[in-house]
């Protein structure tokens, strides 16, 4: 699946934040410990110093007690003092002395007479081990800097947590701009769906969003071109219509005026006038429903519609029973459809029922969720499952079952009935009736 | 039988048509533009005016208003257009009916006899209808507001008096298309039409009105 462009820019919003923020958080990190250990380091060396005089001050000779003198030095619990006197380690404490927590490095630059400090890691905590050479010896301070590692410890975290909650906030704020620059697409798609519609005079202002003007321009350039193809389509359809029509009023009026005078003419006349009038009738029937096929794209209009009086209208028209019909409990009486169309849809359906299916056995009307539901039921041999969807194509016609005389329909029939259902975003399919026959069921939304 | 004007531009249609409505037993004249069917009309009035709406000169719908200005005789559309568009505005003109060519002319009879019946109908239920300020006179072939006649048209005469025979009760526009035209099958906007055009003329404000109701996806009915 592609990723769409709001999540891409909010996702570079949000990297970008966070490369920022890191790098700043290193920064302050950085400065913050060499800051924070320089101090405590001149700190720690100031306080040995001062160590370092009281020791000198109470060791004179080679005779004192080198430990009384170390313990009385107030040192705390993160210092811990050394002497390193004569080749031997002294302590605050009369354990084995601890002189290996020195580094060697130290030892020898403090042999040669120079102060120093280096860090170490004791027992795996930070420290810092500060020796100054004094009369009497070596005096070392091994200085815990573990309360300053844990103060950067917690600097670190909340760095860390400020970097991760910037890029958050650079996330949302990608989120929220593109919806903002988005928003004049939005009123592209509102316009295009208005168009789909069949609202051609949708139109998008140009000055509404300088930054989108091309595309607004565009767009109004198309639907322009839209409209008027359609409105050329449809004038052209109005003047077949007119063209086609007008010929076929002089014929039909003309057939009728000689075939009243049948029975004087010879039976060959006779028979011809018979063929002319049949077929002139069929033509007409041709053209009414090619115009309505190259129409049927407009959208339905639709009022309200008692549909079980229209059901029984086309029923009485065409010659058939009213208890065809059936309406399942919970089915409203009025349905907002297009009734003229829906009406030929039902007349089509009828139609070939009687023509194709042994008669139509019964029209059923009811509800399948939100959609209205129409069902025309046969009596005939059903239709093939290979040709449920065909029947719907142009010209396609059945086998008449009760061909009389050849009296065969247009073949638009059915094409009608799926554009009439699509026109009100509904469809149409084709069925079985449980215990044979064919079902033909249109669903309206 | 009785007398057909046809008012119809092409030749070929103008001459078949006469044939075959003489053969159904009227007397037609025709003429091939709306100002000659006009003169025609004034000098000869006939029972029933065919039209077509495409003219040369003035077309069929301003040819319709002027018939109108002068007279309630019957007048039927007879055009090729079979828009929506076209269909209403020739009724809102004033046309009592609309057929879309090609028309079968035992169907053009049939109307014209559903035309004529309309014309010599039967003796009205009632004599007098009052709705508030509206008055319906059957009898007298007349529709007051508040005191005054209005005039309406054969059909819109018949349709008034057909809803106010049932006062409050709805009509649907398949009744209304049997009792008023005599169409066993039609088309409703004749109905829908013919109401809008009695509201602008018994109603105050058409676009609300109080006498002449919709029943939504039902009908119509007359109120008080």
């Amino acid at each position: 699946m592609r990723v769409g462009l709001r999540t891409r820019v909010s996702a570079a919003f949000a990297v970008g934040a966070l490369v920022l923020s890191a790098c700043v958080s290193m920064v302050s990190y950085e400065l913050a410990r060499s800051t924070l250990f320089s101090e405590r380091e001149r700190t720690a060396v100031r306080a040995t110093y001062f160590d370092a005089a009281v020791v000198d001050a109470g060791l004179p000779d080679r005779t004192a007690d080198v430990g009384e003198v170390l313990r009385s030095l107030d040192t705390g619990v993160d210092r811990h003092v050394l002497l390193h006197r004569d080749g031997r380690w002294y302590s605050p404490n009369a354990g084995p002395a601890a002189g290996f927590a020195v580094p060697t490095g130290l030892q020898e630059l403090t042999a040669g007479g120079t102060a120093g400090a280096q860090r170490i890691r004791l027992d795996g905590q930070a420290a810092l081990v500060v020796g100054i050479p004094v009369r009497s010896g070596i005096f070392y301070e091994v200085v815990s800097l573990s309360e300053l590692d844990r103060t950067l410890q917690l600097l670190g975290l909340v760095l860390a947590a400020v970097a991760i909650m910037v890029a958050g906030a650079g996330a949302a704020v990608g989120w929220y701009v593109t919806r903002h620059a988005l928003r004049p697409l939005t009123a592209v798609a509102a316009a295009a769906r208005n168009i789909a519609d069949g609202d051609l005079d949708t139109r998008l202002d140009p000055d509404a969003e300088p930054d989108l003007a091309a595309l607004s321009v565009s767009f109004n350039h198309m639907a322009d071109q839209l409209a008027r193809r359609i409105e050329r389509d449809r004038r052209f359809a109005a003047d077949v219509s007119h063209e086609l029509r007008s010929p076929l009023q002089t014929l039909s009026a003309a057939v009728s005026v000689v075939d009243r005078r049948r029975d004087g003419m010879d039976p060959k006349a006779a028979a011809a006038v018979g063929l002319i009038s049949e077929e002139v009738g069929r033509f007409q029937d041709l053209v009414d429903d090619l115009l309505e096929l190259a129409r049927s794209d407009r959208p339905a209009d639709r009022e309200p519609t008692d549909l079980r009086g229209l059901v029984a209208r086309v029923c009485r028209a065409r010659g058939l029973p009213e208890d065809l019909l059936e309406v399942e409990p919970g089915t409203p009486e009025v349905w907002p459809v297009d009734r003229r169309r829906i009406e030929q849809a039902l007349r089509n359906l009828l139609d070939n029922a009687v023509r194709y299916g042994g008669g139509p056995v019964a029209v059923r009307l009811g509800r399948a969720g939100e959609r209205h539901v129409i069902e025309v039921d046969d009596a005939g041999p059903g239709i093939a499952e290979e040709n449920r969807t065909v029947i719907f194509d142009r010209f396609v016609r059945g086998p008449a079952a009760n061909a009389r005389g050849g009296g065969d329909g247009t073949g638009l029939g059915l094409s009608i009935v799926a554009r009439h259902a699509a026109a009100h975003g509904g469809t149409v399919t084709a069925g079985e009736r449980p215990g044979g026959g064919a079902r033909f069921r249109v669903e309206l939304p | 039988m009785g007398s057909v004007l046809l008012i119809e531009d092409d030749d070929r249609i103008r001459l078949s048509l006469t044939m075959a409505l003489e053969d159904e037993g009227y007397t037609a004249h025709a003429v091939a533009t709306a100002e000659e069917g006009l003169v025609a009309q004034r000098s000869n009035p006939a029972d029933t005016v065919l039209v077509d709406l495409m003219l040369p000169g003035m077309d069929g719908f301003e040819c319709i208003r002027q018939l109108r200005r002068v007279d309630d005789v019957p007048i039927i559309v007879v055009s090729a257009r079979d828009d929506t568009h076209d269909i209403v505005a020739g009724l809102e003109a004033g046309a009592d009916d609309y057929i879309v060519k090609p028309v079968a002319v035992k169907e053009l009879a049939a109307r014209l006899r559903a035309l004529r019946r309309r014309a010599r109908a039967a003796a009205p239920a009632v004599t007098v209808a009052a709705f508030g300020d509206l008055e319906v006179l059957p009898e007298a072939g007349e529709v007051r507001l508040r005191g005054e006649p209005v005039a309406v048209t054969r059909t819109e005469f018949r349709l008034l008096c057909e809803l106010a025979e049932h006062p409050g009760q709805v009509l649907s526009r398949q009744q209304l298309l049997q009792r008023v035209w005599g169409y066993e099958i039609g088309d409703e906007r004749l109905v829908d039409v013919h109401v809008g055009r009695l509201r602008h003329k018994i109603e105050e404000t058409p676009g609300a009105p109080r006498h002449l109701v919709t029943v939504r996806g039902l009908g119509y009915k007359l109120q008080r």
